[in-house]
């Protein structure tokens, strides 16, 4: 910033009592209608749920786990028990590992709808906000009748999963798919070809593929660049069933600016990410093998682990998600836990994406990333 | 020669590079390496050059109680599907490394919360600021074990106290 | 000394003049008396005067307070805002509102009751005693022109030649009041909403008002009652299709609507130019966009659907009224439809499609005039 610019220059507060700033706050630094400095501010939400984790058992800590992101609590608490289960050495039945893969794909798949809603909330059509929304009750319902709560679920466990499918939990997720289903193609024509939508979102907050990854950036923002880098597959997870299934990594085909991906491309690349979900859902449903849910011999052996530590790594709904967890001998509770949401590097790469852009762009910047307050506040 | 591809090579690869780097566990994808704590900058610029379009996953510390602190930085490549885990030993009341965050701009918040939970310096850090802490805590570190998360000691954090509960208040 | 006193007192007449004390009283009372019966058969007068002044133009009277008055405008505005809200609650798969009174039709009244019984909260740095003004001009400018409005050729409070550049010239004030409430109400977000505002109409005047000249170059007139009066045989928004979309759109730019709502948009700039306004200064602003809408829906059916000619057989009032409400209901729909758009992307459209299109539509029109026999016949003003 060269001085003459500065005198130009006024700071404007984006938040944190901003209507779009729900948790968060930046300081743009406005010369006329372009931003040329963004400091995002993290702490609003700010749990200390590392150190809480240290005061927690091992069947408690996946629900501070949840707490980090409600919209994909199945997903957010599985990293966790990944680890927990790492530690101890221990194998889930063949029957959790389906269950737990079709609700973390349900997770994922309510999560985005979510994203749409807010999205094209902050870019001013609320129909498109509350169509999904709609759509989304059906997967709470669902929610609700496995474990009895919409938001706070504490599904998986050390050793299994806590709830078990019946008849009328696979009637009504069957019935959500297929609303949503039904739904699709109308949903991709109010976001996709809406032209005053394209106006919007093309060409802003262009970003290499490279460039990206150095700012840690993950998840659907590196997919939409046309690079298959998903956890699913590169990071094979013995207590999970995407083995059981046949299917690709979804990824944006974009031969403008190949490598690059821009808000628009992120939009088409998470209705991609819900099609390969539902793909994956209802290959899942018929091969849910007969069995028990959870293996009571595993889950004792985790009330006390061994010394050890542990990488538990999940590919989240908005990127790569983890946990390391260091244990003591005969412990109760974790040494130290560490997370690692995707959102922290979003949110934090802002500083970098958000310069030069206009100050009406800023929302639509940030909203394309998809970040959630409680990842990076933990 | 040609790029390292898998866990083994890249391990073998960065300690021929580094004499001092030794690697500790090497188990599926993962390559476990222990560094000195002055060679971290090189030791990351190599990993930097070494694993394609390397991700900065994350990067922490432990608190291993008696004035010894570990760093662990975590690299994820997805070309060659392999996970690089740095582990650098601290001794100190406040130790001090060297920051590598104009390497992988990424860690840069990394370091910040590491700085304000554990007191770890970070020579070269533009920006050691608070990040996720109010400001009065400057100076306590609370992910440290010495630091109880308790009612009784919140007095010395030098946040505003809640109000007493009812049956205290009762009491008195 | 003793002497010189006593001759004083021979000299003034003192029981005389306790004498004369009730005479001058009732002086006093005869005076105050005649001076308030003067000022009563002033004002009786005045009375008596504005009374057969009112007697006389009764009708005036009741046109302007009235029926398509105040009262009517009033009402069509609230219904506006409840007809918006259910529309929209429908595009948007849910009610609106349905609690209070039948559809929700009271929902309005306790809107309107809730924001003027709120506490006023003035900024700091504002300018007080515009902030507490502009509102209310604001409303005032918005609600002068609907006397130029045709409901039927009867009912329409009042008619001057050049009523049509009168309703534009109100209407050019109301960005101004936008950009001083953005200044003078102290606060960052507000200025760029008012900035903002300034921009809308500066991107949607000129094509608004070439738009307009269509239908008054057809009619031969510049008042908005004999334009519409002049669509006996032919509406306008047949010769002049495109100017009636370019009218339409600069006319929602104008209003600040959905896809052009950069002025309030709620995700950028909270509420835009009226961020800080608080209670009943909030709802005054609120009811005036309404009032905007109200209006150019009225000025689209005037203009370009026939004002009153409609159907056949039909009250003129109630053919009027039913264009008017397809007119505000497609904009409604409009509205509830589009993701928002820049603002330099709203000057930048407005400026190379809307400007151009609508003076071609114009050209187009007089060349076919003149070149197709008989069309200049059935356009009642000559064209």
């Amino acid at each position: 910033m060269s001085p003459d610019i500065r005198d130009e220059a006024v700071e404007m507060w984006f938040g944190p009592q901003h209507v779009s700033a729900h948790g968060w706050a930046a300081k743009l630094t406005v010369v006329g209608d372009f931003i040329v400095e963004c400091d995002p501010h993290a702490g609003y939400f700010h749990r200390s749920a590392e150190k809480v984790l240290e005061f927690r058992t091992f069947k408690q800590g996946p629900l501070v786990l949840e707490r980090m992101c409600m919209l994909e609590a199945f997903l957010a608490e599985y990293p966790y028990i990944s680890a927990v289960e790492q530690i101890a050495g221990v194998e889930v039945p063949e029957r959790a590992k389906v269950l737990r893969t079709i609700m973390m794909e349900a997770s994922r798949i309510h999560s985005l709808q979510f994203w749409w809603g807010q999205f094209s909330a902050e870019l001013g059509l609320f129909a498109m906000t509350l169509w999904p929304w709609v759509d989304r009750e059906f997967f709470l319902d669902t929610f609700e009748e496995l474990t009895g709560s919409r938001h706070a679920v504490s599904f998986s466990t050390p050793g299994g999963v806590r709830y078990d499918f019946n008849e009328k939990v696979l009637k009504k997720l069957d019935r959500a798919l297929q609303r949503l289903e039904q739904h699709l193609p109308k949903f991709k024509d109010m976001l996709l070809r809406s032209p005053t939508f394209r106006m919007r979102t093309k060409g802003i907050a262009l970003f290499s593929y490279e460039d990206a990854l150095r700012w840690g950036l993950s998840g659907p923002n590196i997919k939409a660049c046309g690079v298959p880098m998903d956890l699913r597959k590169d990071w094979p997870d013995l207590n999970l069933a995407y083995d059981l299934v046949d299917w690709e990594v979804p990824v944006v085909d974009n031969p403008d600016h190949p490598g690059q991906s821009d808000a628009y491309d992120r939009m088409v690349q998470r209705f991609l990410e819900v099609e390969t979900s539902i793909n994956i859902i209802r290959q899942l449903l018929p091969q849910i093998p007969e069995g028990p849910i959870v293996d009571p011999k595993a889950r004792a052996k985790t009330n006390r682990l061994p010394a050890g530590e542990a990488y538990g790594r999940v590919e989240g709904t908005r990127g790569v998600t983890t946990v390391w967890l260091k244990t003591t001998e005969k412990a109760q509770t974790p040494y130290r836990a560490k997370i690692r949401g995707p959102c922290f590097a979003s949110y934090y790469s802002l500083k970098h994406l958000v310069p030069g852009s206009t100050f009406a762009d800023f929302i639509v910047v940030f909203g394309s990333l998809d970040p959630y307050p409680g990842w990076w506040d933990r | 020669m040609a790029p390292p591809t898998t866990p083994s090579e890249v391990a073998a690869e960065l300690m021929r590079r580094h004499p001092g780097v030794e690697a500790h566990k090497i188990e599926g994808q993962t390559a476990e390496l222990t560094v000195p704590a002055g060679m971290i900058r090189d030791v990351v610029k190599s990993v930097d050059e070494l694993l394609p379009h390397a991700l900065p996953e994350s990067m922490f510390g432990v608190d291993l109680q008696d004035d010894r602190y570990q760093l662990i930085y975590y690299f994820w490549s997805h070309d060659i599907r392999v996970l690089v885990q740095l582990r650098v030993e601290l001794e100190g009341e406040e130790p001090e490394i060297d920051s590598v965050c104009d390497i992988f701009p990424g860690l840069e918040w990394h370091e910040r919360e590491t700085h304000e939970m554990f007191g770890i310096g970070f020579r070269g850090h533009p920006d050691l600021r608070p990040l996720l802490l109010p400001d009065e805590l400057v100076g306590k570190y609370p992910l440290r074990k010495s630091f109880q998360p308790d009612r009784r000691r919140l007095a010395e954090s030098g946040l505003p106290q809640p109000r007493p509960r009812r049956q205290e208040a009762n009491k008195e | 000394m003793n002497a010189l006193l006593l001759q004083l007192f021979d000299n003034i007449d003192i029981i005389g003049w306790l004498r004369g004390i009730p005479d001058w009283i009732h002086g006093i009372i005869v005076w105050v008396y005649t001076l308030a019966v003067g000022v009563f058969n002033w004002a009786w007068g005045v009375f008596v005067w504005a009374w057969n002044l009112a007697l006389d133009n009764w009708l005036l009277l009741f046109k302007a307070i009235v029926f398509p008055g105040l009262v009517f405008v009033l009402m069509l505005i609230i219904f506006d805002v409840w007809f918006t809200r259910k529309v929209w609650g429908r595009v948007q798969a849910r009610r609106g509102p349905f609690h209070i009174g039948k559809y929700g039709g009271l929902q309005i009244f306790a809107d309107a009751i809730k924001l003027i019984s709120k506490e006023i909260i003035i900024p700091r740095g504002a300018k007080r005693w515009m902030y507490r003004l502009l509102p209310s001009f604001l409303l005032l400018v918005v609600l002068t022109p609907f006397a130029f409005v045709p409901w039927t050729s009867e009912w329409v409070i009042t008619d001057l030649s050049v009523s049509l550049v009168l309703v534009f010239a109100f209407l050019t004030a109301v960005p101004v009041i936008s950009l001083l409430t953005g200044w003078i109400s102290g606060s960052k977000y507000t200025l760029v909403g008012g900035f903002r505002a300034a921009s809308n109409q500066f991107a949607a005047e000129i094509p608004l008002i070439v738009s307009s000249v269509g239908p008054a170059l057809l009619a031969g007139s510049l008042s908005v009652l004999q334009i519409s009066q002049a669509q006996t045989h032919l509406w306008y928004v047949v010769l002049l299709p495109v100017c009636f979309v370019t009218f339409l759109v600069s006319a929602v730019i104008s209003i600040g609507l959905v896809p052009f709502d950069a002025p309030v948009a709620d995700s950028e700039v909270i509420f835009g130019w009226r961020t800080e306004l608080s209670g009943v200064y909030f709802t005054l602003t609120y009811f005036a966009e309404f009032a905007k809408q109200v209006l150019y829906s009225a000025l689209i059916v005037a203009l370009f659907f026939g004002g009153e000619y409609g159907v056949p057989g039909f009250p003129p009032f109630l053919n009027f009224f039913l264009k008017f409400l397809v007119v505000l209901f497609g904009m409604i729909i409009v509205t509830s439809s589009f993701y928002r758009i820049r603002q330099d992307q709203i000057v930048k459209y407005s400026w190379r499609y809307l400007l151009p299109l609508s003076m071609l539509n114009i050209i187009v029109a007089l060349l076919v005039l003149a070149y197709v026999p008989g069309l200049a016949g059935i356009l009642a003003g000559g064209g």
